[in-house]
């Protein structure tokens, strides 16, 4: 009798530690990635303090222009509804007197869950707009010991491959942006791109950079001009109306939040 | 007239005169010399004399030879004939800047036949292209690639094994010079590009190059300048992309 009893204990403890097993992969999974914040935008205007990125011209930085940017977007934003984050909001972006690592502006963008999360370039070489999604999943992707193609729902999420579930909706938010950009008659190009801190983000991310518009016969438009500026974040700040009712978790999370929810 | 020579020694002035050698034919003065001077002395100066002319001899003939020694060493004559390599036609992964693309570009090149050697002159030419007046994707003149390396993978492998030595795959470390990178335009796309450009070119006439990695000044570096980042291994694949964009 005492023998059956403790049988009986032990395998209840086992169905317990089993079920702890299988669950908690889920749960991690599901901690790691919530559902979207849908009116949340992640604006990261890159640069700032000491690091003053690409030098436009002799009297502009590329951390200025991302700056200007960033504060038109963020009020034509703000008008349409949605919570703005911006991981810099002056030169610095940071109370200790230091600028935000890169990895310090991922995490904050992280937090957020947001929608989209937009990282903000401009340079004096090029031609319009570049918008960059992040080569993980590419034939670019970097070279690593365990890398997979296709990360199983389980798989630890690594800080270096965050951005990889979110692949898809990335070149989603990127092809919606590119739409609204075009409409714009503005010249652009796109391209996977190997850049800290996109590959971080645990979010539909998409880098955009703003380069002069160089047409024949005329002079370039610079970056400094208030009127190219603002047609970039009207255009910016339509496509994210339509990508706020358009976006969809990873699809290797929506078990896991299902999973998490039952077990809560 | 008196000359003092030493305490209490007093010799005549004219003794002094007999010290300088007189013409041979001249008797008197000689004869003054041998009856002046001793005779271990004037063997002592005729020995130190005939000592001054061999040494001015010996070292006559020492300046002769290594004259001979040092135009032998400069001497430039071909012994053996030349060895010129032929012009092969090599694929050039060229970046334009107006609109985001990579296209493979053909060129006929004379490289050298050591791999590693060929990989880091293809690199110059490449950037060479791109230092011309009217390049695409326009980057400052000058060496760009101090060195190339290609490592047999895996790289930390502790024994080789006959499975893997079939397929033989390399790793290419890409040494840059830091003069090119602080010259380097900064920007996500250029940046991009300059990477693409360089590792499509080394997959197109490389091909067991599987992976491609970069230092700087034999450092790691976390971007190229201040956005493309440098820090991970890359793998070496097609990169051409057409213009906007749209492939990889």
């Amino acid at each position: 009798m005492h023998s059956i009893r403790r049988w009986k204990r032990s395998s209840v403890r086992g169905w317990f530690l089993l079920s702890v097993g299988v669950l908690c992969p889920f749960l991690v999974q599901a901690q790691s990635t919530a559902a979207f914040n849908r009116d949340t935008v992640v604006l990261d205007p890159a640069h700032g303090g000491a690091d003053g990125g690409a030098r436009i011209n002799d009297h502009l930085e590329e951390k200025d222009v991302t700056l200007a940017l960033a504060a038109r977007l963020r009020s034509l934003l703000a008008a349409r509804g949605f919570n703005v984050v911006s991981t810099r909001e002056d030169d610095l972006g940071s109370r200790s007197g230091t600028p935000l690592s890169t990895d310090q502006r991922a995490e904050m963008a992280n937090r957020a869950h947001a929608v989209a999360c937009l990282v903000l370039h401009a340079s004096p070489a090029g031609n319009g707009i570049y918008l960059g999604t992040s080569a993980l999943g590419s034939s670019l992707a970097a070279v690593t010991q365990n890398a997979s193609s296709n990360p199983a729902p389980t798989s630890p999420v690594t800080w270096d491959r965050a951005q990889e579930l979110y692949i898809p909706q990335s070149l989603g938010l990127a092809n919606q942006i590119r739409t609204a950009l075009s409409r714009e008659t503005l010249p652009l190009a796109s391209g996977r791109v190997a850049m800290r801190p996109l590959d971080n983000l645990m979010c539909p991310a998409v880098s955009i950079e703003v380069g002069p518009i160089r047409s024949d016969g005329s002079d370039p438009t610079p970056l400094s001009d208030g009127d190219y500026q603002q047609r970039v974040a009207e255009a910016i700040a339509g496509a994210l109306i339509f990508w706020k009712n358009q976006a969809q978790p990873p699809s290797s999370i929506s078990p896991a939040l299902s999973t998490s929810g039952a077990g809560q | 007239m008196i000359l003092r020579i030493k305490r209490g020694k007093f010799i005549r002035a004219g003794a002094v005169l007999t010290f300088i050698p007189r013409i041979p034919w001249s008797e008197r003065p000689l004869a003054r010399f041998n009856a002046a001077i001793p005779r271990y002395q004037r063997v002592l100066f005729y020995v130190l004399l005939a000592g001054i002319v061999l040494m001015a001899a010996f070292l006559l003939h020492e300046r002769r030879v290594a004259h001979d020694r040092l135009a032998a060493q400069n001497d430039a004559t071909p012994l053996a004939a030349p060895v010129s390599n032929a012009t092969e036609p090599f694929t050039l992964d060229l970046a334009s800047d107006s609109d985001g693309s990579v296209t493979a570009v053909e060129r006929q090149i004379a490289l050298p036949t050591v791999p590693s050697v060929r990989a880091r002159a293809l690199l110059e030419r490449l950037m060479a292209e791109y230092a011309l007046p009217n390049s695409l994707h326009p980057l400052a003149s000058g060496a760009a690639v101090d060195d190339v390396f290609l490592l047999k993978l895996p790289v930390a492998a502790s024994a080789p094994s006959p499975a893997d030595a079939a397929p033989e795959e390399e790793l290419a470390v890409i040494n840059l010079r830091g003069s090119f990178i602080n010259d380097h335009p900064s920007g996500v796309e250029v940046e991009m590009l300059t990477l693409l450009s360089i590792i499509g070119t080394l997959h197109a006439n490389f091909p067991r190059v599987t992976q491609v990695r970069f230092l700087v000044d034999g450092q790691p570096r976390e971007t190229l300048a201040g956005h493309a980042d440098l820090e991970r291994v890359y793998p070496a694949v097609d990169t051409t992309v057409a213009a906007g964009g749209s492939s990889q």
